[in-house]
């Protein structure tokens, strides 16, 4: 079974292909964008809820640790859902400068928030939820979205 | 473990990398200006005073502050790395590196006092600033490729200042030695290829994939490349000390690495998936073309008595270097504006893509280009030297004015009362 920072930093590719996939539909028209778009929230979504419902929560009981890296991770993805919920408004006014405008911040808060977690959140966690790694997965695995 | 290693109050406050983004345009026009009222017969031999003022006017004054305002940012963002008193430390080496190259200016062109206090000021701010980043870099654990090139950037920044800070005190007595111009040598190839080559080649490792998803790259590129291009900037330090024939085996070695980077960025901008073709597009793609004529006209230069120097320089600072720090900028400012107030608690902020207005970019991409060409076929045609500046002036004035247009933005926005209130969500200390 993958690691937790494999298991997350496999699901960051997951949402950056479908993101790729949206932005390539959404240079010949936005018209047929919004189905792409909502796949890229639904999964993006997951995996937020994979974090704040079980990863962080199971750090920060290990850690102690509320005031500090998750919960400025927890902020970003508040950043993030306003700007998924913009990409729509966009696509439904059909307005390309507003969605490749919101679309470009996005991919790069996104990115850097992944970076971050990447680098630094996972390999924490990793070593100080080591032992339980395997039911911690699981638990993200089998999370539905809310 | 550095638990508190995470946090958006980790990274600097906006003020500390924009100040050294909105000087380097400054600059850059006063090095336009410098070469507008000079000719081309002086700015031939890369020895005279005029050339090594207006080197570094670009090389300090517009890219240095482009790269140390970038590093300030991006040691926590890219690599978790959380410089000792950055707030002073930028503040303060920002002052001291600006009054020492204003002070280097004036002291080299009227050989005065100017020159000692500008050795103060450039190796106070510069050993100040590069000693913070360095302890930083010590406290990192995860030491990925581009924390590899970073760290080895400043290292050759470190030696590079020092050695600059020599030649700079060399030329408070009017005797130049054969010695002095052999560290000149190694002072200027440190500087291009190992501060500002490694440092752009260890930050498009991530930059790359992560704004323009194009394809990663691959290992070895990774892990060796750097060594590698280290290894032939070692062998240009042996050789030009010792066995100064031989220098051109390094010359080789350094200019193929970087030729296959130039191709390798090409290749990738091919490939990647994002489809937007924006200004930061473009520059990565002149760069790309620049390098790779560079580093063969560098070559070719060996076996013309050197004569081409000053033209490898054009190629390989402005074309390649100048080209990705402005590219960066383009993408950098408006995201920092952005990140900044949206953590701040506003949520009407106009989009990355309205703070800078595009054809102002496109306009200053092409003139910032059309300047550099002039600059080259002004060696044959002198006249082209005044134009070519006056281009690249108005191209650096636009940079300016497109670089403050989401300051402005975010100072005006900031005035106003917060759409949250975010004070739940900062840092306790």
């Amino acid at each position: 079974m993958s690691t937790i920072k494999e298991f997350l930093t496999n699901d960051h590719s997951k949402c950056d292909e479908i993101f790729a996939s949206m932005e390539e539909e959404a240079v010949k028209s936005l018209e047929n964008t919004r189905p792409l778009c909502e796949e890229f929230i639904a999964q993006t979504e997951k995996h937020f809820q994979m974090e704040e419902r079980v990863m962080f929560l199971e750090f920060e009981t290990k850690t102690g640790m509320t005031q500090g890296p998750t919960m400025m991770m927890r902020q970003e993805h508040t950043q993030m859902r306003a700007l998924m919920k913009d990409m729509l408004n966009a696509i439904e006014i059909n307005n390309k400068d507003k969605f490749f405008g919101y679309s470009e911040t996005l991919m790069i808060l996104l990115q850097q928030h992944n970076m971050k977690e990447e680098q630094m959140l996972y390999p924490m966690a990793q070593q100080h939820l080591s032992a339980e790694s395997d039911r911690i997965v699981d638990m993200m695995s089998s999370l539905t979205a809310q | 473990m550095e638990l508190n290693g995470l946090s958006i109050d980790q990274a600097p406050p906006i003020s500390a990398p924009v100040r050294f983004f909105i000087t380097a345009p400054i600059f850059g026009l006063i090095a336009g200006i410098l070469i507008f009222f000079s000719d081309s017969a002086t700015l031939m031999s890369r020895f005279s005073i005029e050339s090594i003022v207006i080197t570094h006017t670009i090389t300090i004054g517009f890219l240095g502050f482009i790269m140390l305002g970038a590093l300030t940012q991006m040691l926590p963002v890219l690599v978790g790395a959380k410089m000792p008193k950055v707030v002073f430390v930028a503040k303060y080496s920002f002052i001291l590196i600006t009054l020492g190259l204003i002070f280097m200016i004036l002291g080299l062109l009227h050989n005065d006092i100017c020159t000692y206090l500008s050795i103060l000021g450039l190796a106070g701010g510069f050993l100040m600033m590069l000693g913070s980043m360095a302890i930083a870099l010590k406290g990192v654990n995860n030491f990925t490729p581009t924390v590899k090139a970073i760290s080895t950037s400043i290292f050759f920044a470190t030696t590079i200042v020092i050695m600059g800070i020599f030649l700079l005190y060399s030329y408070t007595d009017d005797n130049i030695s054969e010695y002095q111009i052999i560290i000149a040598n190694i002072h200027s190839v440190w500087a291009i290829f190992g501060f500002g080559g490694i440092l752009i080649i260890g930050v498009s490792f991530q930059v790359l994939p992560m704004f323009y998803v194009a394809p990663k790259f691959k290992s070895f590129c990774k892990k060796r490349v750097v060594w590698l291009i280290s290894t032939g900037l070692f062998l240009w330090l042996v050789f030009s000390l010792f066995k100064e024939d031989y220098t051109i085996f390094a010359k080789a070695w350094i200019a193929l690495f970087f030729w296959a980077f130039a191709t390798t960025v090409w290749l990738k901008l091919n490939r990647r998936r994002r489809p937007i073709s924006d200004v930061t597009v473009w520059y990565w793609r002149t760069a790309s073309i620049f390098l790779s004529l560079g580093a063969f006209l560098w070559i070719f230069d060996e076996y013309f008595k050197h004569e081409y120097i000053v033209m490898v320089a054009v190629l390989i600072g402005g074309g390649f270097i100048i080209s990705i720090m402005i590219g960066m900028l383009y993408k950098v400012v408006p995201f920092l504006v952005w990140f900044h107030l949206n953590g701040m608690g506003y949520m009407s902020i106009p989009t990355m893509n309205e703070m800078i207005n595009k054809n102002l970019s496109k306009a200053q991409f092409i003139l910032f280009v059309l300047s550099l060409i002039g600059f080259i076929f002004s060696f044959y045609i002198p006249i082209l030297l005044q134009i070519s500046a006056l281009a690249f002036c108005i191209s650096m004035i636009i940079l300016e004015y497109n670089i403050i247009s989401p300051i402005l933005i975010y100072k005006k926005i900031i005035k106003t009362k917060p759409d949250f209130d975010m004070s739940l969500f900062s840092q306790k200390d």
